[in-house]
């Protein structure tokens, strides 16, 4: 807390004691004995001497001293925080110690330093204003302290994630982190999210506002064991890759059963798993992603062609999150994820939906790449994948038909995708679930590759742009400055003609006067003028 | 408020040093067939000139140097103070002028940093109490920082005072030019740490305030570092290799002089 400006309450005052010899001291004035003890800033001498200046000095030196009477100041640890010549400083501090004002009846340590321990300073060590301030200073009252005396504290930065908390290994007894800013000691106590992780309530104030989505699709199942386990120890071991990557893959497969991933995860706990998943820089987005897609299924329950309608009519937005704008124009590009997904969803219900929403992502990327760009990528990645595994064409030729009749036509084959639905279904079903397994894992690369595809075309297409315009530029640049140069030169040019011009003017007026001076030579001589000397001979045409 | 400076243009006065007591700082850097002695201390110039040659004959046998440096330390001092001397009789005008000072040094195993402001029209300043108040409240062991901490105040103190000597001014460029010219000889303005010019008359003003921004109090804090004896030992035969090296410079750069400059 800052300590109050001049003339609030007198009941923070707080009693100082200084020999009865001082008692002439006062806040808001300067006595005459000060005046008489210290004349150099009273007789106007210097502009950096003045009563003003002695009185700033004075009054940091004693309140500075107050912050702990109990301690003896030394000149050194306080000339540095003000401004002036160090000798008048330090004879207004021998004054103001002489007098008892500061440092009395304190005795003297032998090592008063207040900036380190015994004699060694760390040069590079923090600077003053991120040191710790020792709670126990209380509030004193400073009267007529300059403002410019602030806060004790020194402004504190909130603390950033940075890539080591993300990916570094959990420190061990670390208390309790919370989950969002990592902030370890946050004053207001931690609250536990739907997903059982612990956030302070800074964070959870702000969680309930920017995640929409976890509130509305909270996953009740884990908010009991969350908060059963909501004050566990956390002595772990660190995570490491291969641990990781079980859980990614548990959460994969298991979505949002936390047991199941715990268990997949041997080594690590419910409690653990959730927490570590948070940490990871996409893992709120596969929890996200999984819990949207099982309200999606609530939704898809009716007949694919009433379904793909109303997907049209209403791109999904309020199912997934904001960042995949669909656009109606590219509803035919919709429609082929869309499609899919009822596909996958009625034949392979127990298996995860991370790849719906990954599919919702190529979907985002292929209407900001383009329509064609998309099918190409699509036609592309499928055929790459075709060509890697043979038992991938199998499964996808089917598909591929399905999908070409889609992008090709738009509303016209609700029929026609009706039956392949149905032979899709029995497909399906026949198939074992491995393969059924294999075919999501192959739809899901397939997806994820023409995703790539979509945006790495689309970036070259950029970059080239962008190499165009710079060239352009650069040649507009230079065809600038060549211009420039022209009409400089063409402007000498001008200036050169011009001087000629004149010169030769200049020499026909020389030529006329010199005519002119032989006439009148001339007349003097017949006149009978005798001549005159040669000095008086101008100089110009003598130089000639 | 340029206009009303009180006791600004002060009476342009006889050159000396603006301390206390006029000393004048003498440094000795000597190498002598390989041996290298170095020091640093502070002068009464009104000494007689008999004193020079009694303290050389001291330090050589406290030291056990070799004879050899009797000469050559008492050359060295009599050639600074007769340096000193030369300016004794022209006229300085100090200006009111608060310039930081500066101290980075090192003395044994003790390295000390810091910055702090001197106020060079003030003629009673005292570093060598400066010095002892350091030490004290730092509570510095070895007793030869003081005396190097007066000593490195005095000879800033001593530049700037020659380089306000009016008729120096001119042959100010060649020799001193290169140290000490980061104090900047303008008046009412002195330079911070970040060498912008800050308005004496702004500061110290009806507006100003000087109480220094928190921010900025750890830029004039000392720093005391305690070196272990292989630091000294590395940082001692640096300075060897680097004096070395600029003493070859500087021959080859007088040489070239010599030949190159017109008669």
């Amino acid at each position: 807390m800052p300590p109050s400006s001049e003339g609030s309450d007198l009941a923070d005052r707080e009693l100082y004691s200084i020999p009865s010899s001082a008692s002439w001291f006062r806040w808001d004035d300067i006595d005459d004995t000060e005046r008489r003890c210290l004349p150099e800033f009273f007789d106007g001498s210097s502009t950096s001497r003045n009563p003003r200046v002695y009185k700033e000095y004075r009054d940091f030196i004693i309140s500075k001293y107050r912050e702990d009477p109990t301690k003896c100041i030394t000149f050194t640890e306080i000339r540095k925080s003000m401004i002036g010549d160090v000798g008048y400083l330090h004879k207004v501090f021998l004054f103001l110690e002489k007098w008892g004002l500061i440092n009395f009846g304190v005795k003297v340590p032998k090592i008063s330093v207040e900036d380190a321990g015994p004699k060694v300073v760390v040069e590079e060590g923090p600077p003053a204003d991120v040191q710790v301030v020792p709670a126990c200073i209380p509030q004193r009252k400073l009267v007529g302290m300059a403002s410019s005396v602030g806060g004790e504290n020194g402004f504190k930065l909130p603390p950033l994630t940075s890539y080591s908390d993300v990916f570094g290994d959990w420190l061990p007894k670390r208390g309790l982190v919370c989950g969002i800013c990592g902030d370890q000691s946050a004053a207001g106590g931690y609250e536990s999210l739907q997903d059982g992780v612990m956030v302070c309530s800074k964070c959870s104030k702000n969680n309930s506002q920017a995640d929409g989505r976890t509130t509305e699709d909270s996953n009740h199942q884990v908010d009991d064991d969350a908060k059963a386990e909501g004050s566990a120890n956390n002595v772990i071991s660190a995570w490491t890759d291969a641990e990781t990557l079980l859980l990614l893959e548990a959460v994969l497969k298991h979505g949002d059963d936390w047991a199941l991933i715990a268990q997949h995860v041997r080594t690590k706990s419910k409690l653990d798993c959730i927490a570590r998943l948070i940490q990871l820089p996409f893992g709120e987005h596969i929890l996200g992603s999984i819990n949207g897609t099982c309200a999606n299924s609530n939704l898809i329950t009716q007949a694919t062609d009433v379904k793909k309608q109303s997907l049209i009519n209403e791109p999904p937005q309020e199912l997934i999150k904001t960042d995949l704008h669909i656009q109606t124009d590219e509803k035919d590009l919709v429609e082929e994820p869309m499609a899919e997904r009822p596909l996958k969803r009625r034949c392979l219900p127990s298996f995860v939906h991370v790849a719906d929403s990954l599919i919702k992502q190529v979907a985002g990327f292929s209407t900001v790449a383009g329509a064609q760009i998309a099918t190409a990528a699509a036609d592309a990645a499928i055929v790459a994948l075709c060509s890697e595994n043979i038992s991938a064409r199998k499964h996808f030729s089917i598909n591929k038909y399905g999908e070409n009749d889609l992008l090709y036509t738009n509303n016209d084959h609700n029929s026609g995708l009706k039956i392949e639905d149905q032979d899709m279904e029995l497909h399906k079903q026949t198939v074992v679930s491995e393969k059924s397994l294999s075919a999501t894992a192959f739809q899901v690369r397939a997806a994820i590759a023409t995703a790539l595809g979509a945006v790495a075309a689309r970036a070259k297409l950029l970059a080239d742009q962008e190499e165009r315009e710079i060239e352009l530029l650069m040649a507009s640049i230079i065809e600038v400055q060549l211009r420039k140069i022209q009409c400089k030169i063409k402007h000498f040019e001008e200036l050169e003609s011009m001087m000629e011009h004149e010169y030769t003017l200049l020499q026909k007026v020389k030529e006329s006067t010199l005519e002119e001076w032989v006439t009148v030579l001339q007349q003097a001589f017949q006149a009978g003028i005798p001549r005159w000397s040669d000095d008086e001979l101008p100089k110009p045409f003598t130089t000639m | 408020m340029r206009s009303f400076h009180p006791g600004a243009s002060k009476a342009p006065m006889k050159f000396r040093m603006p301390t206390a007591e006029n000393f004048v700082p003498i440094r000795l850097d000597l190498d002598i067939d390989g041996q290298r002695f170095k020091d640093a201390f502070t002068w009464n110039p009104n000494d007689p000139d008999s004193e020079v040659n009694n303290f050389a004959k001291r330090t050589v046998k406290d030291l056990k140097l070799p004879p050899t440096f009797v000469t050559q330390i008492a050359q060295s001092i009599q050639t600074q103070l007769a340096e000193f001397h030369s300016y004794e009789g022209q006229e300085m005008h100090i200006k009111e002028k608060i310039v930081p000072l500066k101290i980075d040094l090192r003395v044994n195993n003790t390295v000390i940093r810091d910055q702090f402001l001197w106020d060079i029209s003030n003629l009673e300043s005292d570093p060598e109490e400066f010095a002892r108040t350091f030490c004290k409240d730092l509570d510095i062991g070895d007793p030869e920082v003081g005396p190097a901490i007066a000593v490195s105040i005095r000879e800033q103190l001593y530049e700037i005072a020659t380089q306000s000597i009016s008729s120096a001014r001119e042959t100010r460029v060649g020799k001193k030019g290169r140290r000490g010219a980061d104090i900047v000889a303008n008046s009412f303005v002195f330079c911070s740490k970040a060498g912008n010019t800050v308005d004496l008359g702004k500061l110290f003003g009806s507006k100003g305030s000087v109480i220094r921004k928190r921010k900025e109090w750890y830029l004039y804090e000392p720093i005391v570092d305690i070196l272990s004896n292989e630091e000294v030992g590395a940082l001692d035969a640096r300075e060897e290799l680097n004096a070395r090296l600029k003493r070859k410079l500087d021959e080859k750069e007088e040489s070239f002089q010599t030949r190159y400059s017109h008669g």
